[in-house]
């Protein structure tokens, strides 16, 4: 016990002594002319700035996510989400989910129309599926700020609905959190 | 004398009007019975009207990726012809960077499509523009009538498919008319001219050549008798056959009369009306028929067995061009005509139930996934048309690649031809629609259903769950964890000593993780499993959707697990979807006759695994494919599609498997015995060669491999499986749960020099 105590105090105090510069040069010295003397006459000194007090890391900013299914779908998924948007404006969601769904099909990961589709079932008052429908965005959105506060409020509404307070509390704080995220974030370039 | 006379004649007198009496109130009696079964028959639902069951239908939008053979091919499958001038619909043109097409109408679930002309451009293997054939504008997503692949009707039952009087083509009437009942639209029911005639026919020949009926004792046979040649069944036709007639038109009885008439057998199942008729024999609807078509349809009345063109074509060419021939003298057709339509090919639609019945294993699925929300009769009696998720194309894709690969392994083998049996499924990754299902090798047989019935043992294909339990758990493990791989012994209460040995007999040195079910190892899996437990690994396969009875033993981590390819198929598709676990679903929608929505089939899934471990998961078993036991999967596929997968071969080489996975298709392959004994084959020399060969002909999409917000990638020296940087020339990178991965560096690192605490000792002492 005590002989160990020894050797890593030892090693400590070594330790200690040791510098970055490394008493074991592994690479070849730098090239260049040794012992050169300094430059005589040293730069101007820049005179002293005043400190900027120490401020709170400036949020970063956000990537430029896509805002709208336009951004990433194709003519023929623009075409059907609009279909969709429609029907459910019209109070038709079986017209909007069939709609959503036949553009799945064709790009079977577009998480706007997931999201759109998480909606459609909120209306049809198939809430267990609105909510497993929004989280299916979720993954797919890869952080999608825009896209995961819209289905964060689905399944805040879907949870809701389905009489579960604490996890529409849980889903709503949620929402609030990536709403605050947003609007601290400075725009993106 | 003269007295008696009188009153016996007044006697037989009063008998007779007695007798006549009793039998005038008998005969109204009767007449009364058979008016109202007429009635009763005519004016309720005429037909149990057997569901109908529709493949998905062909999207065309621009950015598809189609080839326009694809499409052409797509066109003709739906029965559609080749027509430069689009003449009708059902008609295409196609040339090498456009085709055009006369599309038919249908009655989707969301609404009426209408016919229309449409022209398809195309830039090598993608649709670029479908535009409107008329006005030239574009249009952005356009669905073609989906085909037809089935029907509910009951055992030994009827099928048809009902047209109206006003859908035919304007010769058929004319010309079934012209040739069974020439006299139809002037007799009262029974025609005594064609009673005589034939008789006189008839008398000549000394034997039966020709039938007095008219068409409408014929719906009367068909409709309420037997066919049994006795006098009391004639009369009782003669006497429906006006009593029809003076309650309906002629139009209504000709009407009924092309729903009813019996065209044809297809095993159980009768075919019923020229509506399916025409689908039968030539995979189209009534009104897109040829004279030629239509005469041969026509003269199958006279006898659907006897004339059947499939097993009797040139029986059947000659009744048709004796049907044509009246067509002729009747001046239905013209003599230029007559001469073109008989030198015309009979045009029918080749193979058993061609045309309809084409995929049972698929509409037996269909059949049970409706079997929970409707009763037997409304599927068979309402006439309910039910759209399914089949894809045509991979279904194709599928069969043809078992059909191809199964005499080929069994010749490379030496295995009896014919003795393999295989099943197959194909789903779609993020929400698991069944695409395409095998039941067996007679594919058009709608016997034993493998895909949906075999439950086999799954050998490995349960290992990927064995992984995802322990990658469920960061502080223990990661992809880099190093198992043992050394023999093992178990001795399990009430069992025989278990002492599970490597595929391959050898021992191979500590594995990664991700190696060792790459390469499919048995003694780090066993290992690894006894660690997390039996219970654990079992609640990961059912989080996976397996609904099995298996026990929690430690058998399961080597896959004494049984499952139908169908089961194997939701499971692989959890993993497939970044851990949405979707009920394998094979109907989209339900309409009624009429055309009218009923119900909508939602999708069902919920997540059951956090996106982290199974992102992992997927990582691993890519390495299955470049590194493991699916390497041969490249064979067929261009390097750079990424899927990840996994082979599963059962004790003695029983059962065969492959699943798995790009990014938007899952597919299941199974290839074993009936007998469920030994084949020799592997899951990689079995199950993969048909297994690549259908991700290839689906054109399956590469996983994109974006790591989920839980998941870090870290440069690691393989060496060490530590941190790496650019110092060290074999890093790999490699995926961690968030906050998991190795903190130190690699000796090969630069870093490692300032973070090491011990590195100043190494550089003294290695040195």
């Amino acid at each position: 016990m005590r002989s160990k105590l020894i050797i890593v105090s030892l090693a400590a105090v070594l330790a200690a002594c040791q510098t970055t510069q490394g008493t074991h040069q592994i690479y070849p010295p730098a090239g260049g002319p040794r012992g050169e003397p300094l430059p005589s006459t040293p730069p101007p000194a820049a005179a002293p700035e005043p400190v900027a007090p120490p401020a709170a890391p400036a949020p970063k900013p956000l990537p430029d996510y896509p805002k709208s299914a336009e951004q990433i779908s194709g003519g023929a998924v623009t075409a059907l989400m609009k279909q969709a948007r429609a029907a459910l404006n019209a109070g038709q969601p079986d017209r909007a989910a069939g709609a959503l769904e036949r553009a799945l099909r064709i790009e079977p990961r577009n998480y706007f129309v997931w999201s759109a589709l998480g909606q459609a079932y909120l209306g049809q008052k198939n809430y267990l599926q609105a909510e497993s429908v929004a989280q299916k965005s979720n993954a797919l959105a890869r952080g999608n700020i825009y896209v995961d506060i819209e289905n964060w409020k689905t399944i805040a509404a879907a949870r809701q609905a389905r009489g579960d307070n604490d996890g529409a509390l849980q889903a709503s704080a949620q929402v609030e959190a990536l709403q605050a995220q947003l609007s601290a974030a400075p725009a993106p370039p | 004398m003269a007295v008696n006379t009188r009153s016996l004649k007044i006697a037989a007198v009063s008998v007779l009007i007695v007798v006549l009496s009793i039998g005038g109130v008998f005969f109204a009696g009767y007449l009364i019975k058979l008016d109202k079964e007429i009635r009763d028959r005519f004016a309720g639902a005429r037909w149990a009207l057997p569901a109908q069951v529709y493949a998905a239908p062909q999207e065309l939008y621009a950015g598809l990726a189609l080839e326009p053979k694809e499409l052409v091919h797509e066109l003709q499958r739906l029965g559609y012809r080749e027509d430069a001038q689009l003449g009708m619909t059902g008609t295409y043109s196609a040339g090498a960077q456009r085709v055009d097409l006369y599309a038919r109408g249908f009655t989707f679930w969301d609404g009426a499509q209408p016919a229309q002309k449409l022209s398809v451009a195309f830039s090598g293997d993608t649709v670029t523009a479908v535009s409107d054939g008329d006005s030239g504008q574009e249009k952005d997503i356009v669905r073609l009538d989906p085909m037809l692949i089935g029907s509910i009707y009951p055992k030994q039952g009827e099928d048809r498919v009902l047209v109206r009087l006003a859908d035919l083509p304007p010769l058929l009437p004319k010309g079934l008319v012209a040739v069974e009942d020439h006299g139809f639209y002037s007799h009262s029911g029974v025609s005594l001219k064609a009673i005589f005639r034939a008789s006189v026919a008839n008398l000549r020949a000394g034997h039966v050549v020709q039938g007095g009926s008219t068409i409408t004792q014929q719906l009367v046979k068909n409709f309420f008798l037997n066919s049994r040649q006795t006098w009391n069944r004639k009369i009782n036709e003669a006497f429906m056959a006006l009593l029809l007639e003076s309650h309906y038109s002629k139009d209504e009885i000709l009407e009924a009369y092309f729903n009813e008439v019996h065209l044809g057998q297809d095993g159980n199942r009768a075919v019923h009306g020229f509506g399916l008729g025409a689908q039968f024999y030539f995979n189209k609807p009534l009104a897109e028929l040829r004279p030629h078509e239509i005469a041969l349809l026509v003269g199958i009345v006279k006898g659907p067995s006897y004339y059947n063109p499939r097993r009797n074509p040139a029986r059947a060419t000659e009744r048709r061009n004796l049907v044509l021939g009246i067509f002729r003298d009747e001046k239905l057709i013209s003599d230029a005509e007559y001469e073109q339509y008989t030198q015309m090919p009979l045009g029918v639609v080749g193979g058993r139930g061609g045309g309809v019945e084409r995929y049972p294993a698929f509409v037996d699925l269909v059949k049970r996934q409706l079997e929970d929300d409707y009763k037997d009769e409304d599927l068979t009696n309402e006439g309910l048309r039910i759209f399914t998720t089949l894809d045509p194309r991979a279904q194709e894709a599928l069969e043809a690649r078992i059909l191809e690969q199964l005499p080929l392994i069994e010749k490379a083998r030496k295995i009896k031809p014919g003795l393999l049996e295989a099943a197959g499924v194909v789903t779609s990754a993020d929400r698991g629609e069944v695409m395409a299902l095998v039941g067996g090798r007679d594919v058009r047989f709608p016997g034993f259903n493998r895909a949906l019935d075999s439950r086999r043992s799954i050998g490995s294909l349960a290992k990927p769950f064995v992984y995802l339990t322990a990658l469920q758990r960061p502080d223990r493990y990661n992809l880099q964890t190093v198992l043992e791989d050394e023999p093992i012994e178990l001795k399990l209460p009430g069992a025989a000593l278990w002492a599970p040995r490597n595929y391959d007999r050898q021992l191979h040195g500590p594995q990664h993780l991700y190696m060792a079910l790459a390469q499919s190892y048995n003694l780090p899996t066993v290992r690894l499993g006894l660690a997390l437990g039996a219970d654990a690994v079992l609640k990961t396969m059912k989080s996976a959707g397996y609904d099995g009875d298996a026990k929690a033993l430690p058998s399961i981590f080597l896959g004494a697990v049984d499952a139908s390819p169908l089961q194997i198929a939701q499971m692989y598709g959890t993993i497939a979807s970044g851990g949405f676990q979707a009920r394998p679903s094979a109907i989209r929608e339900v309409q009624t006759k009429e055309g009218k929505p009923l119900q909508r089939f939602p999708l069902d899934m919920k997540q059951t695994f956090a996106d982290g471990p199974i992102y992992l998961l997927t990582w691993a078993m890519q390495r299955v494919m470049t590194l493991g036991t699916g390497r041969a999967a490249y064979t067929q596929l261009s390097p750079d599609t990424v899927v990840a997968g996994k082979s599963g071969t059962t004790d003695d080489y029983r059962d065969a498997w492959f699943a798995g996975f790009g990014a938007d298709r899952v597919t299941v392959v199974w290839v074993g015995r009936d007998d469920n004994q030994s084949t020799g084959l592997s899951g990689s020399s079995g199950a993969l060669p048909i297994w690549a060969r259908v991700m290839k002909d689906l054109h399956v999409r590469s996983i994109d491999n974006i790591p989920p917000g839980s998941v870090e990638e870290i440069a690691i020296d393989p060496d060490s499986g530590l941190r790496a940087d650019e110092h060290c020339y074999n890093a790999v990178t490699v995926p961690y749960l968030r906050n998991s991965g190795p903190q130190e560096w690699a000796p090969c690192a630069a870093q490692s020099q300032h973070d090491s605490p011990m590195q100043w000792l190494k550089d003294i002492f290695g040195h």
